[in-house]
């Protein structure tokens, strides 16, 4: 595997502008090498890209891109319109190949013959073979198999419709994040300057970007001025990162001198030549990456390929051994085949596949209320089966907008306020100290506000400049005043920007008073701030530096710097009145002092944690999630977040704090006592998967800082190696194939790119990981819920299965027939199995670890048990009473009925007599037939009614949890009144034969009700009193 | 709840009510009272259909015999011990012993088999018994009668026995097996008799009806047997 290799050196063939050509000749190779072949460029493509080093003129890129010899990388001409037309031709646009998306007739059909709904196909192809048999052998046959198979396939056919509908309607969600405007840009060709689209750029242009685009391929820089690209999208680091034309680094994400293709240049201009374009892009491989990655069956998916197998094992059984009987009993090989083929469509519920469907998609719907849009149904189970969760830092465990935290002025830290919504504590503002120390901050600050946004609270202001002085201006406006007041009244007149070299910035002002006098005021690292002063203030006094205060100084910049604050220290100089209004200031040659400044104070930023995040961990942990951080930031930054939001929860600590703990070297710890771990990215590169396997075993808590976004994809394999169900965050580009890969990849909806969204299972309307775990908690409650209405539904197929068994082996007249199963099954069930997904959970579902997905199943041989061996036994037993009752209260007899099926489905036989001596013509009996059959599927639905409140919990009794379940109470009801309706209604003896009953035949069932009510209630009973006993491990489902 | 609602409860209650029992029609939850179903007798081997030939006695041998065995409980022998009810009344009774009404079997003519123990067939004018479904409790109303007729007029007359197919009310209502020992359930018999017999095959489609009683329903959509019966008689010379 690629991460186990050393660090992956991509060669220049990589690079290559076209991969077509690349395969060209091997086309005609074998299969075999072609796959091969196929298989290793994806382990190439799963390192981390490093290109070679790229001094310029690098040859190889010189030859490819298809120019003279000319020094092209000085060119100002650019390529000749016609070379690029010849380059474009060969190498095609500039534009990723999109994904191979699937055709909507193909997930349509995916819809309509995946999972369950083979199951009813198979059903109805069965129905369709019995009519077709019976109708070959016997004129007059009832065409209740063609009916019922043809029920069959329209089931299947709507639920296939609805739940396309709704996965097409999610994509379209989806569709609306797209940015549909064609992007520009501006190339030199043959010296000239012209708009081009994107994707008419050809390797080897000149191209010329400025703050706000879009980068329209991947560049080498040949000259810039100020340029700051976002690279964000790519690598995440959200920070923007100054670009120059200087080769500093051997990794290409990080050397200065390469923009990747739909970056994004933040400010300044510059000028590259382009080195790749379309999937040749940095860009263009990871989404290579993405779509080759081979995704897992989601848990749900098989689940109910488990539940398939069981249902079919206990139709096979079942129909197998009637066959035989049937057989034995003296039917013909038809009518067994008949008997065979009846049986197993019998076991199928025909409504459960919609029950299903639309409990996912009433939690789907609940979910994105509460900012998680999910993409497909099975997802919504999926998160509730997550045992890991891979989160990103930046945006997502964090607010992804710095803040200052801390100040140190006057000998002591002072705390700001980092919350959300700016409700936090305040601090002693009364210190002339802070006067000046916000002073600095305001005026040395090039960040502005963007205009028209004055109705905003502060913090949700937009600004212009990097975030440390976004942070700056915020915090004073907010703390202070009006920083525009203030620099109106102290105008600028000179100014040094911050650079990495200088590591400051000084900005000179004149000062307010009237006086004329200018003052000088720095900010900048602390350290450097510090080699300029040479004295200090306390308390509004000027005091000369001394040692006492370099040490508190470095004291409170460790403090600081330890909780992973970016730092930065502020200091003045009065300018002596030499230097008063109109005096020009050179910046480039200083001709003003720049010594003995005074040092003010230290004022300390951070990305604050989320408010809801450390809850959201907490919950987390109890339920038994690990959260592990996957961040490009620095290891302090990270492990500072890590323990603000408890994914380092308190207490415990990592190999290093043990060893400064015990004051031992690290290596003289005990890694494995240490249940937290800070993995650094570039020791990630260097491990075998067995060493991280290690590490994921062996810590509880981990973070991974420095990372680079494809090393998630290694990190998430890992944990999948695990036998986690994996969920990971992501909004980079770069993210994608690690968001593909896991279990559930969650992109985000506020900061996450495009191809991203469309890599996920899920999408984070608000970027908030709390966000997560309401979704956890959601696909939790779906996944018990689910168990009820399955177990609900499926206890009436007993009811549903006997009388046809009975129908065989004792020739009694039918008593179900195959259109009431479908009023049960499509009608009277449907809506009480659909309300169980709005009951409440019983416990705190987020306190138990997450379901372990090989062995606590969805549909198990328990909740079989229980739903056929014995619910459903009593709710036959209800029916056949009822059905007896009837019979005899008609005439019939038990005891005369046995064997007198022959008789009674003769059509000639019209004086067939009763136990009483009445005579019954066909049709009369045929009406008595119906009624009693309509009667058995009226107790059905009563005895459903205590079946749906046994069903509400699995553990408590009812009257623990209640019964606010309304849903459930209307669903009550409803089936009820179907049931009602279907008996009176006028007309509906000619269009389904259902009769209407007496009110007593209604009151038969009854007892039957409240005795599964009363047996359900003991067995939950026994089960609360003697956890793990006997009745657990045998009944609870 | 207030007054008014209290009202419309009352109404719709009421209104309940006469959808569960409708006194004027005799609906329970809009259900209909039973009603006979008209069988024949004997039973052909093909679905209703008597076919002969008059000149082969063992084409006809086993309807001859069915109907034999069939009267046997009607031979004067046999009821003696029943009673001779009163024509042309309801024979209700309280228990606990319940008697049946004489059939005396000379009320079929014809189709007695006393005179003719062929019961026509040898010569070619068939007879067939009509009778109707025991139902306990049943009460005809009116004067209830088999109206038979034939599809084509012209081919057969069709005579009824007892005299216009009269059935009379003394046999009802009917008890039960249990309570109502040795029931006889009056019959009617429709003789056909072919008008040309110079033909070599005569067919003839006839309808039996119950008439006469209008709580005895005669059409029904469903139930082709439910007051009436249709069957066809192929006679070959």
């Amino acid at each position: 595997m690629g991460r186990g290799g050393k660090k992956g050196t991509v060669t220049p063939r990589e690079l290559n502008p076209s991969p077509r050509l690349k395969r060209g000749p091997k086309m005609g190779k074998r299969r075999k090498m072609k796959r091969k072949k196929k298989k290793t460029d994806m382990e190439e493509l799963k390192k981390e890209v490093v290109l070679v080093r790229t001094p310029p003129p690098s040859l190889v890129l010189l030859l490819r891109s298809g120019l003279s010899i000319r020094p092209w990388f000085l060119s100002t001409q650019g390529l000749s319109p016609e070379r690029a037309q010849e380059i474009l031709k060969k190498n095609g646009p500039n534009a990723l190949t999109p994904p191979p998306t699937t055709p909507e007739w193909v997930k349509f059909c995916r819809q309509l013959f995946g999972g369950f709904s083979i199951l009813l196909w198979i059903g109805a192809i069965l129905c369709f073979l019995a009519y077709g048999i019976q109708v070959h052998y016997k004129e007059d046959s009832t065409k209740d198999n063609l009916y019922l198979g043809m029920v069959l396939a329209i089931v299947v056919m709507i639920t296939g419709c609805f739940s396309y509908y709704q996965e097409a309607k999610s994509s379209k969600i989806m569709e609306s994040f797209r940015n549909m405007v064609p992007q520009q840009a501006l190339v030199i060709r043959a010296g000239e300057k012209m708009q081009i689209n994107v994707e008419d750029v050809v390797v080897g242009d000149l191209v010329e970007v400025k703050g706000g685009d879009r980068i329209p391929a991947d560049l080498r820089l040949i000259s810039t001025q100020g340029c700051k690209v976002d690279n964000s999208s790519l690598t995440g680091e959200s920070e923007p990162q100054t670009r120059s034309p200087d080769f500093t680094h051997e990794n290409p994400l990080e050397t200065r001198n390469i923009c990747f293709f739909s970056t994004n240049c933040v400010e300044g201009t510059a000028r590259g030549i382009v080195i790749a374009t379309g999937d040749s892009t940095v860009m263009g491989r990871i989404a290579t990456l993405t779509s080759g990655l081979v995704v897992g069956k989601t848990p749900i998916a098989a689940e109910i390929e488990h539940f398939i197998q069981l249902i079919t094992g206990v139709a096979g059984f079942l129909g197998v051994s009637f066959f035989v009987l049937s057989l034995i009993l003296g039917y013909g090989w038809l009518e067994a085949v008949i008997f065979l083929i009846g049986i197993i469509v019998a076991n199928v519920p025909e409504g459960l596949l919609a029950t299903v469907t639309v409990c996912l998609t009433l939690t789907a719907k609940r979910m994105s209320r509460k900012n998680c849009l999910v993409k497909n149904l099975e997802a919504v189970e999926t998160l509730g089966s997550t045992s890991t969760i891979c989160s990103d830092k930046t945006g997502t465990l964090t607010q992804n907008r710095m803040t200052v935290a801390h100040m140190w002025f006057d000998k002591t830290i002072y705390e700001a306020d980092t919350s959300e919504e700016q409700t936090g504590k305040t601090f002693a503002k009364g210190s002339t100290t802070w006067f000046i120390l916000a002073r600095i901050a305001a005026l040395c600050n090039r960040a502005d506000f963007k205009p028209n946004q004055e109705t905003l609270p502060i913090a949700k202001r937009a600004t212009t400049g990097d975030a440390s002085e976004s942070a700056l201006l915020k915090f004073i406006e907010q703390s202070y005043s009006s920083v525009e007041e203030m620099r109106e009244q102290n105008p600028k007149v000179a100014e040094i920007p911050f650079n990495s070299t200088n590591k400051y910035q000084m900005s000179i002002h004149l000062q307010e008073d009237g006086s004329q006098a200018h003052v000088l005021m720095m900010k900048g690292a602390p350290e450097r701030i510090l080699e300029f002063c040479s004295t200090y203030l306390l308390k509004g006094k000027e005091y000369p530096m001394d040692d006492e205060m370099k040490k508190n100084f470095q004291n409170a910049y460790l403090e600081l710097g330890g909780l992973g604050e970016r730092v930065l220290g502020f200091c003045f100089l009065n300018l002596p009145s030499t230097f008063s209004k109109g005096f020009r200031f050179n910046t480039d040659e200083i001709n003003f002092p720049m010594e003995n400044l005074c040092f003010v104070g230290l004022i300390s930023m951070i990305d604050p944690p989320r408010a809801a995040v450390p809850d959201a961990v907490g919950k987390c942990r109890s339920a038994g999630i690990k959260v592990i951080m996957v961040t490009g930031d620095h290891p302090i930054t990270a492990k500072a977040i890590a323990k603000g939001v408890g994914i380092i929860s308190e207490g415990n600590e990592t190999a290093e704090d043990m060893a400064a703990r015990l004051q031992v070297p690290v290596s003289q710890t005990n890694p494995r006592e240490a249940k937290a771990i800070v993995v650094h990215g570039s020791d990630l590169k260097d491990m075998t998967s067995e060493q991280l396997d290690e590490i994921l075993k062996n810590h509880t808590e981990i973070v991974f800082a420095r990372t680079s976004p494809q090393q998630k994809l290694i990190i998430v394999e890992g944990c999948q190696r695990q036998g986690a169900v994996v969920a990971v965050t992501g909004d980079g580009v770069n993210d994608s194939p690690a968001l593909k890969k896991a279990d559930i990849g969650i992109a985000m909806g506020i900061s996450g790119s495009d191809v991203s969204k469309q890599a996920a299972d899920m999408i984070l309307l608000d970027d908030n990981f709390a966000s997560i775990v309401t979704g956890v908690e959601e696909g939790r409650l779906i996944f018990d819920n689910l168990k009820k209405s399955i177990a609900y539904t499926l206890t009436s197929n007993i009811p549903e299965i006997t009388p046809f068994l009975l129908f065989i082996i004792l020739s009694i007249p039918l008593p179900l027939g195959t259109i009431t199963i479908l009023c049960i099954d499509l009608g009277t069930d449907m809506v009480p199995a659909i309300s169980l997904a709005y009951e409440s959970a019983e416990s705190d579902i987020m306190k138990r670890a997450p379901r372990n997905p090989k062995n606590d199943n969805l549909v198990n041989n328990r909740l079989i048990g229980m739903a056929y061996g014995q619910i459903g036994m009593i709710q036959a037993l209800a029916g056949f009473f009822t059905y007896f009752v009837i019979l005899a209260e008609n005439g019939f007899k038990p005891i005369d009925l046995l064997g007198i099926r022959l008789n009674w489905e003769d059509r000639f036989f019209n004086d067939l007599e009763d136990s009483y001596g009445q005579q019954w013509t066909y049709e009369q009996r045929k009406v008595l037939e119906f009624t009693c059959q309509t009667a058995f599927f009226v107790s059905i639905v009563v005895v459903q009614w205590a079946d749906l409140i046994i069903c509400k919990t699995r553990r408590n009794s009812v009257f623990q949890q209640g019964m606010k379940n309304n849903i459930l109470i209307f669903g009550i009801m409803e089936e009820t009144f179907l049931a009602a309706f279907l008996s009176y209604t006028p007309g509906m003896d000619v269009a389904l034969r259902m009769y209407p009953l007496k009110l007593p035949w209604w009151l038969c069932a009854i007892p039957y009700s409240v005795l599964i009510f009363v047996y359900d209630e003991i067995r939950k009973l026994t089960i609360r009193r003697h956890p793990g006993g006997w009745l657990e491990r045998e009944t609870y489902y | 709840m207030t007054k008014k609602e209290k009202r419309s409860f009352n109404q719709s209650l009421a209104e309940w009510k006469l959808f569960i029992y409708n006194p004027t029609t005799g609906e329970f939850l809009g259900r209909t009272a039973k009603s006979w179903g008209l069988t024949v007798f004997p039973k052909p081997v093909t679905a209703l259909e008597y076919s002969f030939t008059v000149s082969d006695p063992e084409s006809y041998k086993g309807y001859i015999e069915d109907l034999r065995k069939f009267l046997k409980p009607y031979e004067s022998e046999e009821q003696k011990n029943l009673t001779a009810c009163s024509d042309g009344a309801l024979f209700e009774q309280k228990g606990p012993v319940y008697s049946a009404c004489q059939f005396p079997l000379p009320l079929l003519q014809a189709c007695s088999g006393v005179d003719d123990p062929d019961f026509g067939y040898s010569r070619g004018s068939p007879c067939v018994l009509v009778k109707m479904n025991r139902i306990i409790g049943l009460k005809p109303q009116g004067m209830p009668r088999i109206e038979c007729t034939s599809k084509s007029e012209n081919t057969a007359t069709l005579s009824t026995y007892p005299f216009n197919g009269v059935i009379d009310l003394k046999y009802f209502p009917y008890y039960g097996k249990k309570l109502h020992v040795s029931y006889l359930q009056p019959l009617v018999a429709v003789q056909v008799s072919f008008n040309a017999t110079s033909s070599t095959t005569n067919e003839v489609t006839v309808e039996c009806k119950i008439d006469g009683s209008p709580n005895l329903k005669n059409q029904d959509d469903r139930d082709k047997f439910l007051g009436r019966v249709v069957f066809k008689v192929i006679a070959r010379a």
